[in-house]
Protein backbone atom coordinates (compact mmCIF):
# COMPACT_ATOMS: atom_id res chain seq x y z
CA UNK A 1 0.00 0.00 0.00
CA UNK A 2 2.89 2.79 1.05
CA UNK A 3 4.70 1.67 -2.40
CA UNK A 4 1.13 2.47 -4.33
CA UNK A 5 1.00 5.99 -2.55
CA UNK A 6 4.58 6.55 -2.66
CA UNK A 7 3.89 6.05 -6.70
CA UNK A 8 0.59 8.17 -6.57
CA UNK A 9 2.35 11.25 -4.88
CA UNK A 10 4.97 10.57 -7.78
CA UNK A 11 2.53 11.29 -10.04
CA UNK A 12 0.77 14.19 -8.49
CA UNK A 13 3.98 15.84 -8.27
CA UNK A 14 4.37 15.29 -11.91
CA UNK A 15 0.85 16.20 -12.98
CA UNK A 16 1.08 19.59 -12.01
CA UNK A 17 3.73 20.33 -13.90
CA UNK A 18 2.26 19.03 -16.65
CA UNK A 19 -0.95 20.20 -15.99
CA UNK A 20 0.97 23.68 -16.46
CA UNK A 21 2.50 22.65 -19.81
CA UNK A 22 -0.45 21.77 -21.18
CA UNK A 23 -2.56 25.23 -20.34
CA UNK A 24 -1.06 27.10 -22.33
CA UNK A 25 -1.95 24.61 -25.69
CA UNK A 26 -4.96 24.39 -24.47
CA UNK A 27 -5.63 28.12 -23.68
CA UNK A 28 -4.08 28.99 -27.53
CA UNK A 29 -6.73 26.46 -28.86
CA UNK A 30 -9.46 27.27 -27.29
CA UNK A 31 -9.03 30.91 -28.33
CA UNK A 32 -7.70 30.78 -31.71
CA UNK A 33 -9.06 27.58 -32.52
CA UNK A 34 -5.67 26.08 -33.68
CA UNK A 35 -3.28 23.69 -32.56
CA UNK A 36 -0.15 25.14 -31.78
CA UNK A 37 2.62 22.47 -32.55
CA UNK A 38 5.47 24.67 -32.00
CA UNK A 39 3.96 24.60 -28.28
CA UNK A 40 6.75 22.70 -26.73
CA UNK A 41 9.52 23.78 -28.59
CA UNK A 42 8.91 27.28 -27.45
CA UNK A 43 9.25 25.50 -24.19
CA UNK A 44 12.67 24.37 -24.18
CA UNK A 45 13.80 27.76 -25.48
CA UNK A 46 12.60 28.82 -22.54
CA UNK A 47 14.39 26.17 -20.88
CA UNK A 48 17.72 27.10 -22.27
CA UNK A 49 16.95 31.07 -21.07
CA UNK A 50 16.84 29.62 -17.32
CA UNK A 51 19.52 26.80 -17.49
CA UNK A 52 21.74 30.15 -18.78
CA UNK A 53 20.36 32.03 -16.20
CA UNK A 54 21.20 29.32 -13.61
CA UNK A 55 24.90 28.62 -15.12
CA UNK A 56 25.49 31.98 -16.09
CA UNK A 57 23.86 34.40 -13.27
CA UNK A 58 22.86 32.02 -10.69
CA UNK A 59 19.23 32.92 -11.20
CA UNK A 60 17.21 29.99 -9.13
CA UNK A 61 15.13 28.16 -11.84
CA UNK A 62 12.30 28.34 -10.63
CA UNK A 63 12.24 32.34 -9.64
CA UNK A 64 13.22 32.49 -13.84
CA UNK A 65 9.97 32.31 -14.21
CA UNK A 66 10.07 36.23 -14.09
CA UNK A 67 12.44 36.40 -16.88
CA UNK A 68 10.73 33.49 -18.92
CA UNK A 69 7.19 34.58 -18.93
CA UNK A 70 7.43 37.79 -19.99
CA UNK A 71 10.29 37.22 -22.71
CA UNK A 72 7.86 34.25 -24.10
CA UNK A 73 5.01 36.82 -23.83
CA UNK A 74 6.62 39.14 -25.84
CA UNK A 75 7.76 36.35 -28.92
CA UNK A 76 4.24 34.95 -28.62
CA UNK A 77 2.86 38.21 -29.80
CA UNK A 78 6.01 39.06 -32.04
CA UNK A 79 5.12 35.32 -33.35
CA UNK A 80 1.40 35.80 -33.73
CA UNK A 81 1.67 39.31 -35.48
CA UNK A 82 4.40 38.30 -37.82
CA UNK A 83 2.44 35.05 -38.64
CA UNK A 84 -0.69 34.19 -37.44
CA UNK A 85 -2.40 37.82 -38.17
CA UNK A 86 -1.56 37.19 -41.75
CA UNK A 87 -3.16 33.97 -42.57
CA UNK A 88 -6.19 34.54 -40.32
CA UNK A 89 -9.68 34.94 -42.28
CA UNK A 90 -8.23 33.32 -45.57
CA UNK A 91 -10.18 30.36 -47.03
CA UNK A 92 -7.79 27.70 -45.32
CA UNK A 93 -6.72 29.00 -42.24
CA UNK A 94 -7.44 25.98 -40.09
CA UNK A 95 -5.02 23.74 -42.47
CA UNK A 96 -2.55 26.94 -42.91
CA UNK A 97 -1.78 26.98 -39.12
CA UNK A 98 -1.08 23.31 -38.84
CA UNK A 99 1.72 23.65 -41.27
CA UNK A 100 2.65 27.06 -40.13
CA UNK A 101 2.88 25.98 -36.48
CA UNK A 102 4.75 23.12 -37.86
CA UNK A 103 6.89 24.66 -39.89
CA UNK A 104 8.24 27.20 -36.86
CA UNK A 105 8.57 23.81 -34.50
CA UNK A 106 11.32 22.90 -37.41
CA UNK A 107 12.79 26.33 -37.83
CA UNK A 108 13.09 26.73 -34.14
CA UNK A 109 14.68 23.46 -33.72
CA UNK A 110 17.05 24.39 -36.25
CA UNK A 111 18.19 27.64 -34.43
CA UNK A 112 18.21 26.32 -31.08
CA UNK A 113 20.36 23.48 -32.51
CA UNK A 114 22.64 26.27 -34.50
CA UNK A 115 23.26 27.95 -31.11
CA UNK A 116 23.22 25.09 -28.41
CA UNK A 117 24.08 21.84 -30.44
CA UNK A 118 21.80 18.63 -29.53
CA UNK A 119 23.74 18.26 -26.35
CA UNK A 120 21.82 17.10 -23.43
CA UNK A 121 21.31 19.93 -20.51
CA UNK A 122 19.89 20.50 -17.09
CA UNK A 123 20.12 22.93 -14.48
CA UNK A 124 21.42 21.97 -11.10
CA UNK A 125 19.80 24.08 -7.83
CA UNK A 126 20.28 22.17 -4.92
CA UNK A 127 17.12 20.93 -4.39
CA UNK A 128 17.17 19.46 -8.00
CA UNK A 129 18.72 16.55 -6.02
CA UNK A 130 17.28 16.81 -2.91
CA UNK A 131 14.61 14.72 -1.54
CA UNK A 132 11.76 16.14 1.29
CA UNK A 133 10.59 13.22 4.18
CA UNK A 134 6.52 13.37 4.62
CA UNK A 135 6.20 10.33 7.13
CA UNK A 136 6.90 7.53 5.24
CA UNK A 137 7.25 8.74 2.19
CA UNK A 138 9.86 10.36 0.25
CA UNK A 139 8.90 13.70 -2.48
CA UNK A 140 11.76 14.66 -4.52
CA UNK A 141 12.17 18.47 -3.77
CA UNK A 142 12.65 19.91 -7.04
CA UNK A 143 9.33 17.99 -8.49
CA UNK A 144 7.48 18.71 -5.19
CA UNK A 145 8.41 22.57 -5.45
CA UNK A 146 8.06 22.85 -9.70
CA UNK A 147 4.21 21.61 -8.87
CA UNK A 148 3.43 24.01 -6.38
CA UNK A 149 4.82 26.63 -8.10
CA UNK A 150 3.29 25.13 -11.65
CA UNK A 151 -0.61 24.94 -9.46
CA UNK A 152 -0.37 28.55 -8.27
CA UNK A 153 0.38 30.05 -11.46
CA UNK A 154 -2.18 27.71 -13.02
CA UNK A 155 -4.46 29.47 -10.01
CA UNK A 156 -3.78 32.74 -10.62
CA UNK A 157 -4.35 32.12 -14.30
CA UNK A 158 -7.89 30.71 -13.36
CA UNK A 159 -8.31 33.90 -11.12
CA UNK A 160 -7.22 36.23 -14.07
CA UNK A 161 -9.91 34.49 -16.69
CA UNK A 162 -12.65 34.30 -13.98
CA UNK A 163 -12.32 37.97 -12.71
CA UNK A 164 -10.34 40.42 -14.77
CA UNK A 165 -11.95 42.17 -17.71
CA UNK A 166 -9.90 40.85 -20.47
CA UNK A 167 -10.15 37.44 -18.59
CA UNK A 168 -14.29 38.10 -19.13
CA UNK A 169 -13.19 38.47 -23.03
CA UNK A 170 -10.61 35.74 -23.91
CA UNK A 171 -12.98 33.32 -21.88
CA UNK A 172 -15.99 34.56 -23.98
CA UNK A 173 -13.75 34.02 -26.97
CA UNK A 174 -13.39 30.44 -25.92
CA UNK A 175 -17.17 30.03 -25.60
CA UNK A 176 -18.44 31.48 -28.67
CA UNK A 177 -16.51 33.28 -31.26
CA UNK A 178 -19.51 35.25 -32.92
CA UNK A 179 -21.08 36.36 -29.53
CA UNK A 180 -17.82 37.65 -28.55
CA UNK A 181 -17.74 39.69 -31.36
CA UNK A 182 -21.21 40.81 -30.99
CA UNK A 183 -20.76 42.12 -27.52
CA UNK A 184 -17.75 44.08 -29.30
CA UNK A 185 -15.20 42.71 -28.41
CA UNK A 186 -11.78 42.81 -30.11
CA UNK A 187 -11.57 39.00 -30.75
CA UNK A 188 -8.55 39.96 -32.92
CA UNK A 189 -6.79 41.55 -30.50
CA UNK A 190 -7.83 38.72 -27.60
CA UNK A 191 -6.47 35.94 -30.02
CA UNK A 192 -3.24 37.71 -29.70
CA UNK A 193 -3.04 38.15 -26.01
CA UNK A 194 -4.32 34.66 -25.78
CA UNK A 195 -1.69 33.78 -27.76
CA UNK A 196 0.90 35.72 -25.49
CA UNK A 197 -0.04 34.26 -22.23
CA UNK A 198 -0.10 30.57 -23.93
CA UNK A 199 4.04 31.11 -24.53
CA UNK A 200 4.48 32.70 -21.21
CA UNK A 201 3.05 29.47 -19.83
CA UNK A 202 5.39 27.73 -22.22
CA UNK A 203 7.67 30.05 -20.89
CA UNK A 204 6.99 29.29 -16.82
CA UNK A 205 7.09 25.69 -18.34
CA UNK A 206 10.42 25.89 -19.86
CA UNK A 207 11.64 26.94 -16.41
CA UNK A 208 10.89 23.87 -14.61
CA UNK A 209 11.67 21.42 -17.23
CA UNK A 210 15.27 23.34 -17.04
CA UNK A 211 16.03 21.52 -13.60
CA UNK A 212 13.26 18.86 -14.21
CA UNK A 213 14.53 17.21 -17.23
CA UNK A 214 17.50 16.48 -19.17
CA UNK A 215 16.31 18.62 -22.82
CA UNK A 216 18.04 19.40 -26.39
CA UNK A 217 15.79 20.91 -28.87
CA UNK A 218 15.12 17.81 -30.54
CA UNK A 219 13.33 16.66 -27.47
CA UNK A 220 10.19 18.88 -28.44
CA UNK A 221 8.69 16.31 -30.32
CA UNK A 222 8.55 13.56 -27.58
CA UNK A 223 7.07 16.75 -25.48
CA UNK A 224 4.29 17.86 -28.20
CA UNK A 225 3.15 14.52 -28.30
CA UNK A 226 2.46 14.17 -25.06
CA UNK A 227 1.01 17.30 -24.73
CA UNK A 228 -1.57 16.21 -27.32
CA UNK A 229 -2.46 13.55 -25.45
CA UNK A 230 -3.10 15.55 -22.35
CA UNK A 231 -5.01 18.19 -23.95
CA UNK A 232 -7.03 15.77 -26.17
CA UNK A 233 -8.17 13.57 -22.62
CA UNK A 234 -9.04 16.53 -21.31
CA UNK A 235 -11.05 17.72 -23.83
CA UNK A 236 -9.11 20.70 -26.29
CA UNK A 237 -9.74 24.09 -25.21
CA UNK A 238 -10.68 23.10 -21.39
CA UNK A 239 -8.17 24.28 -19.03
CA UNK A 240 -10.00 22.03 -16.36
CA UNK A 241 -9.62 19.27 -18.96
CA UNK A 242 -5.87 20.31 -19.36
CA UNK A 243 -5.74 20.05 -15.32
CA UNK A 244 -7.37 16.58 -15.03
CA UNK A 245 -6.21 14.97 -18.37
CA UNK A 246 -2.19 16.00 -16.83
CA UNK A 247 -3.12 14.63 -13.58
CA UNK A 248 -4.53 11.53 -15.00
CA UNK A 249 -2.34 10.77 -16.93
CA UNK A 250 0.97 11.61 -15.17
CA UNK A 251 -0.42 9.58 -12.28
CA UNK A 252 -1.04 6.54 -14.84
CA UNK A 253 2.14 6.65 -16.47
CA UNK A 254 3.99 6.46 -13.13
CA UNK A 255 2.04 3.39 -12.36
CA UNK A 256 2.47 1.54 -15.46
CA UNK A 257 6.11 2.56 -14.73
CA UNK A 258 6.65 1.44 -11.85
CA UNK A 259 4.78 -2.07 -12.11
CA UNK A 260 6.11 -2.75 -16.04
CA UNK A 261 8.96 -1.01 -16.35
CA UNK A 262 9.90 3.08 -17.29
CA UNK A 263 10.62 1.80 -20.40
CA UNK A 264 6.48 1.33 -20.55
CA UNK A 265 5.93 4.54 -18.94
CA UNK A 266 5.65 7.02 -22.42
CA UNK A 267 2.70 4.81 -23.96
CA UNK A 268 0.44 5.41 -21.28
CA UNK A 269 -0.20 9.03 -23.06
CA UNK A 270 -0.61 7.45 -26.54
CA UNK A 271 -2.42 4.32 -25.77
CA UNK A 272 -4.78 6.85 -23.49
CA UNK A 273 -4.77 8.83 -26.72
CA UNK A 274 -5.90 6.50 -28.58
CA UNK A 275 -8.80 5.23 -26.25
CA UNK A 276 -10.09 8.02 -25.88
CA UNK A 277 -9.94 9.41 -29.77
CA UNK A 278 -11.77 5.96 -30.28
CA UNK A 279 -14.47 6.13 -27.60
CA UNK A 280 -14.93 9.89 -26.65
CA UNK A 281 -12.71 12.18 -29.36
CA UNK A 282 -14.52 15.23 -27.30
CA UNK A 283 -12.34 14.24 -24.49
CA UNK A 284 -13.32 14.59 -20.50
CA UNK A 285 -14.18 18.17 -20.28
CA UNK A 286 -14.88 18.74 -24.35
CA UNK A 287 -17.84 19.60 -26.01
CA UNK A 288 -18.82 17.54 -29.58
CA UNK A 289 -17.62 19.11 -32.06
CA UNK A 290 -20.72 19.84 -34.60
CA UNK A 291 -20.94 18.88 -38.19
CA UNK B 1 -32.36 62.83 -42.77
CA UNK B 2 -32.31 59.82 -41.72
CA UNK B 3 -30.90 57.88 -38.91
CA UNK B 4 -29.18 55.34 -40.99
CA UNK B 5 -29.28 54.89 -43.85
CA UNK B 6 -28.03 51.94 -46.28
CA UNK B 7 -26.83 52.80 -49.76
CA UNK B 8 -26.23 50.61 -52.51
CA UNK B 9 -24.57 47.86 -50.96
CA UNK B 10 -22.69 45.02 -51.52
CA UNK B 11 -21.31 42.28 -49.09
CA UNK B 12 -20.99 38.71 -48.98
CA UNK B 13 -18.85 35.90 -47.39
CA UNK B 14 -15.02 35.55 -47.89
CA UNK B 15 -14.50 35.07 -51.29
CA UNK B 16 -18.00 33.94 -51.99
CA UNK B 17 -20.31 35.72 -54.57
CA UNK B 18 -22.58 38.92 -53.23
CA UNK B 19 -25.11 38.28 -51.06
CA UNK B 20 -26.46 41.74 -51.15
CA UNK B 21 -26.28 43.24 -54.72
CA UNK B 22 -26.72 47.00 -54.43
CA UNK B 23 -29.19 47.03 -51.49
CA UNK B 24 -30.10 50.32 -50.25
CA UNK B 25 -33.04 51.53 -47.19
CA UNK B 26 -33.22 54.41 -44.61
CA UNK B 27 -34.02 53.98 -41.06
CA UNK B 28 -35.68 57.05 -39.33
CA UNK B 29 -35.00 57.24 -35.75
CA UNK B 30 -38.20 56.23 -33.23
CA UNK B 31 -39.29 53.74 -35.89
CA UNK B 32 -39.67 49.92 -36.42
CA UNK B 33 -38.70 48.27 -39.58
CA UNK B 34 -39.63 44.99 -40.15
CA UNK B 35 -37.88 42.73 -42.95
CA UNK B 36 -38.92 40.34 -44.41
CA UNK B 37 -37.91 38.27 -47.42
CA UNK B 38 -37.37 34.37 -48.57
CA UNK B 39 -34.22 32.17 -47.47
CA UNK B 40 -31.23 33.71 -48.88
CA UNK B 41 -32.51 37.07 -50.01
CA UNK B 42 -30.02 38.77 -47.64
CA UNK B 43 -31.87 39.53 -44.29
CA UNK B 44 -28.96 38.53 -41.92
CA UNK B 45 -26.48 39.66 -43.91
CA UNK B 46 -27.66 43.27 -44.31
CA UNK B 47 -27.95 43.42 -40.36
CA UNK B 48 -24.39 41.78 -40.01
CA UNK B 49 -22.97 44.49 -42.27
CA UNK B 50 -24.98 47.21 -40.55
CA UNK B 51 -22.84 45.86 -37.48
CA UNK B 52 -19.56 45.60 -38.81
CA UNK B 53 -19.78 41.67 -38.38
CA UNK B 54 -18.97 42.38 -42.42
CA UNK B 55 -17.56 44.96 -44.28
CA UNK B 56 -19.68 45.89 -47.60
CA UNK B 57 -17.37 45.52 -50.47
CA UNK B 58 -19.20 48.23 -52.34
CA UNK B 59 -21.69 51.01 -50.93
CA UNK B 60 -22.15 52.86 -47.61
CA UNK B 61 -23.66 52.64 -44.62
CA UNK B 62 -24.43 55.36 -42.80
CA UNK B 63 -25.07 56.75 -38.79
CA UNK B 64 -25.73 60.14 -38.22
CA UNK B 65 -23.64 61.04 -41.12
CA UNK B 66 -21.23 58.85 -40.38
CA UNK B 67 -19.46 56.10 -42.35
CA UNK B 68 -19.32 52.78 -40.50
CA UNK B 69 -18.24 50.71 -43.17
CA UNK B 70 -14.78 50.14 -41.69
CA UNK B 71 -15.71 49.97 -38.04
CA UNK B 72 -15.23 47.17 -35.55
CA UNK B 73 -18.31 45.86 -34.13
CA UNK B 74 -17.37 47.24 -31.08
CA UNK B 75 -16.81 51.18 -32.55
CA UNK B 76 -20.22 50.35 -33.57
CA UNK B 77 -21.85 49.43 -30.54
CA UNK B 78 -20.12 52.32 -29.23
CA UNK B 79 -22.14 54.54 -31.49
CA UNK B 80 -25.64 53.14 -30.28
CA UNK B 81 -26.05 50.03 -32.38
CA UNK B 82 -26.78 46.95 -30.88
CA UNK B 83 -27.34 43.73 -32.36
CA UNK B 84 -29.12 40.33 -31.52
CA UNK B 85 -28.15 37.55 -33.64
CA UNK B 86 -30.57 35.03 -35.02
CA UNK B 87 -28.84 32.07 -33.03
CA UNK B 88 -29.16 34.02 -29.54
CA UNK B 89 -25.03 33.84 -29.28
CA UNK B 90 -24.86 33.49 -25.66
CA UNK B 91 -22.32 32.64 -23.58
CA UNK B 92 -22.93 28.71 -22.63
CA UNK B 93 -21.11 28.26 -19.46
CA UNK B 94 -21.44 31.31 -18.04
CA UNK B 95 -23.89 32.48 -16.01
CA UNK B 96 -27.24 34.79 -16.91
CA UNK B 97 -25.29 37.68 -15.03
CA UNK B 98 -22.12 37.15 -16.56
CA UNK B 99 -23.52 37.09 -20.02
CA UNK B 100 -25.79 40.51 -19.19
CA UNK B 101 -21.95 41.87 -17.41
CA UNK B 102 -20.21 40.90 -21.50
CA UNK B 103 -23.29 42.87 -22.87
CA UNK B 104 -21.66 45.80 -21.34
CA UNK B 105 -18.08 44.57 -22.01
CA UNK B 106 -17.09 47.88 -23.94
CA UNK B 107 -18.08 49.87 -20.41
CA UNK B 108 -15.64 51.01 -18.16
CA UNK B 109 -17.34 51.59 -15.91
CA UNK B 110 -18.28 48.94 -12.92
CA UNK B 111 -21.18 50.90 -11.23
CA UNK B 112 -22.07 52.31 -15.05
CA UNK B 113 -22.59 48.82 -16.02
CA UNK B 114 -23.98 47.11 -12.24
CA UNK B 115 -26.90 49.91 -12.82
CA UNK B 116 -27.61 49.32 -16.28
CA UNK B 117 -27.62 45.22 -15.87
CA UNK B 118 -30.26 46.28 -12.86
CA UNK B 119 -32.50 48.13 -15.15
CA UNK B 120 -32.17 45.05 -17.71
CA UNK B 121 -32.95 42.59 -14.46
CA UNK B 122 -35.93 45.19 -13.63
CA UNK B 123 -37.42 44.64 -17.75
CA UNK B 124 -37.19 40.90 -17.05
CA UNK B 125 -37.75 40.05 -14.02
CA UNK B 126 -37.66 36.13 -14.92
CA UNK B 127 -34.24 36.97 -15.53
CA UNK B 128 -33.38 38.05 -11.92
CA UNK B 129 -34.76 34.63 -10.82
CA UNK B 130 -32.07 32.46 -12.56
CA UNK B 131 -28.93 35.08 -12.45
CA UNK B 132 -26.47 32.50 -11.70
CA UNK B 133 -27.86 30.02 -14.11
CA UNK B 134 -25.64 29.23 -16.76
CA UNK B 135 -26.92 30.37 -20.07
CA UNK B 136 -27.33 26.81 -21.98
CA UNK B 137 -29.18 25.53 -19.09
CA UNK B 138 -32.24 28.15 -19.91
CA UNK B 139 -35.12 27.57 -21.96
CA UNK B 140 -35.53 28.67 -25.28
CA UNK B 141 -37.66 32.13 -24.30
CA UNK B 142 -35.05 32.72 -21.69
CA UNK B 143 -32.47 32.69 -23.79
CA UNK B 144 -34.13 34.77 -26.47
CA UNK B 145 -34.55 37.02 -23.26
CA UNK B 146 -31.24 36.84 -21.94
CA UNK B 147 -29.77 37.77 -25.72
CA UNK B 148 -32.27 41.06 -26.40
CA UNK B 149 -31.59 41.75 -22.43
CA UNK B 150 -27.57 41.33 -22.84
CA UNK B 151 -28.52 43.58 -26.49
CA UNK B 152 -30.42 46.86 -24.22
CA UNK B 153 -27.30 46.67 -21.64
CA UNK B 154 -25.58 49.53 -23.73
CA UNK B 155 -29.34 51.61 -24.16
CA UNK B 156 -28.53 51.45 -27.57
CA UNK B 157 -30.38 53.76 -30.09
CA UNK B 158 -31.17 50.93 -32.29
CA UNK B 159 -31.64 47.71 -31.93
CA UNK B 160 -31.11 45.18 -34.89
CA UNK B 161 -33.13 41.61 -33.80
CA UNK B 162 -32.75 38.54 -36.16
CA UNK B 163 -35.16 35.90 -36.05
CA UNK B 164 -36.45 36.48 -32.79
CA UNK B 165 -39.23 34.00 -32.35
CA UNK B 166 -37.55 31.54 -34.18
CA UNK B 167 -38.31 28.02 -32.59
CA UNK B 168 -40.24 29.73 -29.37
CA UNK B 169 -43.13 28.50 -28.99
CA UNK B 170 -47.09 30.77 -29.66
CA UNK B 171 -47.42 31.95 -26.21
CA UNK B 172 -43.36 32.52 -25.40
CA UNK B 173 -42.92 34.36 -29.22
CA UNK B 174 -45.89 36.57 -27.83
CA UNK B 175 -44.12 37.76 -25.19
CA UNK B 176 -40.96 38.48 -26.96
CA UNK B 177 -43.46 40.79 -29.67
CA UNK B 178 -44.28 42.00 -26.14
CA UNK B 179 -40.95 43.34 -25.41
CA UNK B 180 -40.56 44.71 -28.73
CA UNK B 181 -43.69 46.66 -28.55
CA UNK B 182 -42.31 48.03 -25.31
CA UNK B 183 -38.92 49.01 -26.61
CA UNK B 184 -41.07 50.87 -29.56
CA UNK B 185 -43.00 52.59 -27.19
CA UNK B 186 -39.98 53.54 -25.53
CA UNK B 187 -39.00 55.05 -28.23
CA UNK B 188 -35.79 52.94 -29.60
CA UNK B 189 -35.66 52.66 -33.60
CA UNK B 190 -35.76 48.81 -34.41
CA UNK B 191 -34.72 46.90 -37.18
CA UNK B 192 -36.23 43.25 -37.25
CA UNK B 193 -35.91 40.44 -39.03
CA UNK B 194 -38.79 38.12 -38.79
CA UNK B 195 -39.79 34.65 -40.47
CA UNK B 196 -43.31 35.02 -39.06
CA UNK B 197 -43.64 38.17 -41.29
CA UNK B 198 -47.49 38.66 -40.49
CA UNK B 199 -46.28 39.28 -36.63
CA UNK B 200 -43.25 41.17 -37.63
CA UNK B 201 -45.22 43.69 -40.01
CA UNK B 202 -48.41 44.09 -37.26
CA UNK B 203 -45.75 45.33 -34.91
CA UNK B 204 -43.71 47.06 -37.17
CA UNK B 205 -44.28 50.71 -38.95
CA UNK B 206 -42.05 50.39 -42.19
CA UNK B 207 -42.00 46.92 -44.20
CA UNK B 208 -38.84 46.55 -46.26
CA UNK B 209 -39.63 42.95 -48.75
CA UNK B 210 -35.27 41.68 -49.71
CA UNK B 211 -35.24 39.38 -52.37
CA UNK B 212 -31.73 37.90 -53.60
CA UNK B 213 -29.56 40.63 -52.41
CA UNK B 214 -32.16 44.01 -53.40
CA UNK B 215 -34.30 45.95 -51.77
CA UNK B 216 -37.34 45.01 -53.71
CA UNK B 217 -40.41 47.05 -52.13
CA UNK B 218 -40.97 48.95 -49.17
CA UNK B 219 -43.97 50.98 -47.57
CA UNK B 220 -45.80 51.39 -44.51
CA UNK B 221 -45.91 47.62 -42.85
CA UNK B 222 -50.22 48.13 -43.11
CA UNK B 223 -49.84 48.55 -46.91
CA UNK B 224 -47.58 45.84 -47.03
CA UNK B 225 -49.54 43.33 -44.94
CA UNK B 226 -52.28 44.22 -47.08
CA UNK B 227 -50.65 43.76 -50.70
CA UNK B 228 -51.99 40.93 -52.38
CA UNK B 229 -48.70 40.43 -54.40
CA UNK B 230 -46.41 40.16 -50.83
CA UNK B 231 -49.43 38.16 -49.37
CA UNK B 232 -49.20 35.51 -51.80
CA UNK B 233 -45.54 35.82 -52.00
CA UNK B 234 -44.26 35.80 -48.40
CA UNK B 235 -47.36 36.16 -46.04
CA UNK B 236 -48.54 32.42 -47.30
CA UNK B 237 -52.20 33.58 -48.34
CA UNK B 238 -52.69 31.06 -51.20
CA UNK B 239 -51.38 28.46 -48.50
CA UNK B 240 -54.21 30.00 -46.48
CA UNK B 241 -57.09 30.08 -49.36
CA UNK B 242 -56.01 26.31 -50.30
CA UNK B 243 -56.91 25.48 -46.16
CA UNK B 244 -60.12 27.40 -46.23
CA UNK B 245 -61.25 25.43 -48.99
CA UNK B 246 -59.92 22.66 -48.18
CA UNK B 247 -62.18 23.15 -44.66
Amino acid sequence: MNEFVQVLLFGLTLGGVYALMASGLTLVFGVMRIVNLAHAIFMILAAYIAYFAFTIYNIDPIISIFITMPVMFFVGIAVYWLFFARIKGTARTGELTVLLTFALALMAEGLLGYFFSNVYRSANPPYATQALHFGPYILSAGQFYATLMSISLIALLWAFLKYSRIGYAIRATMQNISAAQVVGVNVERMSMVAFGIGMALAGASGSMMSFLFTFYPGKHWEWIAILLALIVLGGMGSLGGALAGAFILAISSALVGHYFGFTWSPITFFLALFIILLFRPQGLFGKKMEA
Amino acid sequence: MALLEVDNIRAGYGDGPDILKGLSMEIEQGKTYCIIGPNGAGKSTLLRAICGLLHPREGNVTFKGEVLNKLRTDEILRRGISFVPQDRCLFPDMSVKENLRMGGYILRNRKELEDRIEEVLVMFPILEKCGSQQAKTLSGGQQQMLAIGRALVLRPEVIMLDEPSLGLAPKIAQYIFDIIAQLKDAGMTIILVEQNARKGLECADWGCVLDLGYNRFEGPANTILNDPRIQELYLGRQKQDRQEKTA
